[in-house]
């Protein structure tokens, strides 16, 4: 063994080095946990999470004409839509919406089918429910968005 | 009655050497509720510590800053089930870990916190400790053993191995520091205070005696302890990845807490050992550079400034809490232990609480030290495997306290050397 090894292993200069790292991670400056109930994570533009149903603001009708591009376009066929004609309008309008969240995989394949920007999955990522029926969204629930429990010590 | 307190404190013995059966009484107790307060802060110190060196935060929800995360565990463990394994050995499974506590805590007996503060001073008394401390391995082996149950078992055989490993390195890095106690006077002492004592006779701490042999024997002897109390690098009794949790795998509540509290107070009692015979006990720092009564009281000082300190961070983190309802009792809570600080701080400025209290604060700053070593080693070291670390006890520490015990020896008798070389001389 030639003699530098030998010096750095007699005074034990890797377990030093080892020492001093672990010590300048100690600020607590430096601790990326984020505590989550209290401050929020920041959530990307392009973030797929929550799907919406988007209505127009001015008339409050629903964009949705059922063209059933979004339930044709879904790998997972959890998208339901049945739809009538309105006699007044000459317009489809959905009747029984219905998007099965507990099978989803948010690939947002139907927000990319969709040809009036209809659906859209949007940023909001607190879905977690007590029981799988609370999964399956109807038309209200998706047009309003789920609220998240609050949180409460 | 109070007379009988009042000359007591203002006496300079410890209860064994007064023979005062109430005082040793109120010693042991004192101590009993130091160690185990010391545990819990350790528990919590432990985990924030540990979780600032890996970049995380540790405990935050349970108190501000999760300050009574401690409790609640303790809580958790004392309602939780007690499960016995259906074909263990109830008897010795029962007393397991009773063995483990008792060993741990009885070797406070001698630790000497200060001049009078120690509940006996014994002529043997770091051959007690040692005695006393290496009989815990005697309480992981039946635990091991009782559980009926693999991992455990392995866990306690790799326990007992190791222990008996580096008992011999730690001995012989202590031989060498009661070697150095014999060299003014020319008989040494065992005892813990005596050892304290010779070192202030001799205006040094033992650990930078014939330098750098003082160093070197305690080197050996930190690198054994760690070892001697199964803490990581050298934590392969309990090796999570490999055996579970190695001895006290079937253990669950009030046992596994108590194995938990032992696992503790070792750490401190070896540390204790550690501090009284190379870092000058009680001894404050720089007692002959900065010596004279100004520096005296200056340096007596520390403990209130200390608690102050402490005190002024509650306050700072009162201030700073988060303003939401939810906080609102923490944030209370928070300032109430803060003046609690502040109050006992200004205890401590009194003049004899002063006097008699900053030999115990000294003894604490410099254990402190060496626990938040052994957190520090936990964040940094992975583990040693089996066989290397075998290599370390036998072929490194034990050579390396074997020269360094001859080399004191040699060292100590070099005026007796070479006088007999010039008598020799024609």
């Amino acid at each position: 063994m030639s003699l530098k090894p030998l010096m750095q292993k007699l005074f034990l200069v890797d377990l030093i080095k080892g020492l001093k790292v672990t010590f300048n991670y100690q600020a607590p400056s430096e601790a990326i946990t984020e505590q989550y109930p209290l401050e929020r994570p920041v959530i990307f533009e392009r973030y797929r999470g929550q799907p919406r149903l988007n209505s127009n603001p001015d008339t409050g009708e629903s964009l949705c004409i059922v063209c059933n591009l979004c339930a044709l376009a879904c790998p997972e066929k959890l998208i339901v839509v049945k739809g009538e004609r309105n006699p007044v309008t000459k317009r489809k309008e959905p009747v029984s919406w219905s998007y099965d969240l507990s099978r989803c995989m948010f690939c947002g394949l139907c927000a990319e089918a969709c040809s009036t920007d209809a659906l859209e999955l949007t940023q909001d990522y607190e879905m977690a429910l007590y029981s799988r029926e609370g999964m399956v969204l109807d038309q209200a629930a998706l047009e309003r968005g789920q609220e998240p429990e609050k949180y409460a010590k | 009655m109070l007379d009988a307190i009042t000359k007591y404190l203002s006496s300079s013995a410890t209860p064994g050497e007064a023979g005062s059966i109430f005082w040793a009484t109120i010693y042991i107790l004192l101590i009993t509720v130091g160690i185990s307060l010391a545990v819990i802060a350790m528990n919590w110190l432990e985990r924030k510590i540990l979780a600032h060196m890996q970049i995380r935060l540790g405990p935050m929800r349970v108190g501000p800053h999760g300050l009574l995360q401690p409790f609640a565990d303790a809580l958790k463990l004392l309602i939780k089930e007690d499960i016995i394994p259906q074909d263990a050995d109830k008897l010795v499974f029962w007393s397991a870990p009773v063995v483990v506590t008792m060993t741990a805590f009885t070797t406070f007996l001698v630790v000497p916190f200060g001049r009078t503060h120690a509940v006996t001073d014994m002529n043997i008394g770091i051959l007690f400790m040692l005695g006393v401390s290496s009989l815990g391995v005697l309480g992981i082996i039946m635990a091991g053993w009782s559980s009926n149950s693999h991992y455990p078992l392995m866990g306690s055989l790799r326990s007992s191995a190791q222990m008996v490993s580096y008992e011999i390195a730690m001995g012989l890095a202590i031989v060498c520091a009661v070697l150095m106690t014999s060299l003014q006077t020319g008989t040494g002492t065992l005892s813990m205070i005596g050892i304290v004592e010779s070192q202030a006779a001799q205006h040094t701490w033992f650990i930078f005696k014939f330098f750098p042999l003082g160093f070197l024997a305690f080197g050996v002897f930190a690198i054994a302890m760690v070892a001697e109390t199964n803490r990581a690098p050298f934590d392969l009794p309990e090796a999570e990845s490999e055996l579970v949790a190695g001895f006290h795998t079937e253990y669950s509540g009030f046992r596994w807490s108590l194995f938990f509290l032992a696992e503790y107070a070792a750490m401190l009692a070896v540390s204790s050992i550690a501090v009284t015979l190379w870092l000058g006990g009680w001894m404050r720092p720089f007692p002959n550079w900065l010596s004279g009564s100004t520096w005296n009281t200056a340096f007596s000082l520390f403990p209130a400034l200390t608690l102050f300190v402490l005190a002024g961070l509650c306050l700072l983190g009162t201030v700073r809490m988060p303003k939401i309802p939810q906080m609102k009792i923490q944030t209370v809570g928070l300032g109430i232990f803060g003046l609690l600080l502040g109050f006992i701080g200004l205890v401590l400025l009194i003049t004899p609480v002063r006097e008699r209290v900053q030999d115990i604060y000294w003894f604490v700053v410099k254990v402190a030290f060496f626990m938040y070593m052994y957190i520090w080693y936990r964040g940094t070291f992975p583990r040693y495997r089996f066989d290397q670390l075998m290599k370390v006890g036998w072929k490194v520490l034990l050579p390396t306290g074997l020269a360094v015990l001859i080399a004191t020896a040699l060292w100590g008798l070099m005026p007796q050397i070479t006088s007999a070389i010039v008598g020799l001389l024609p």
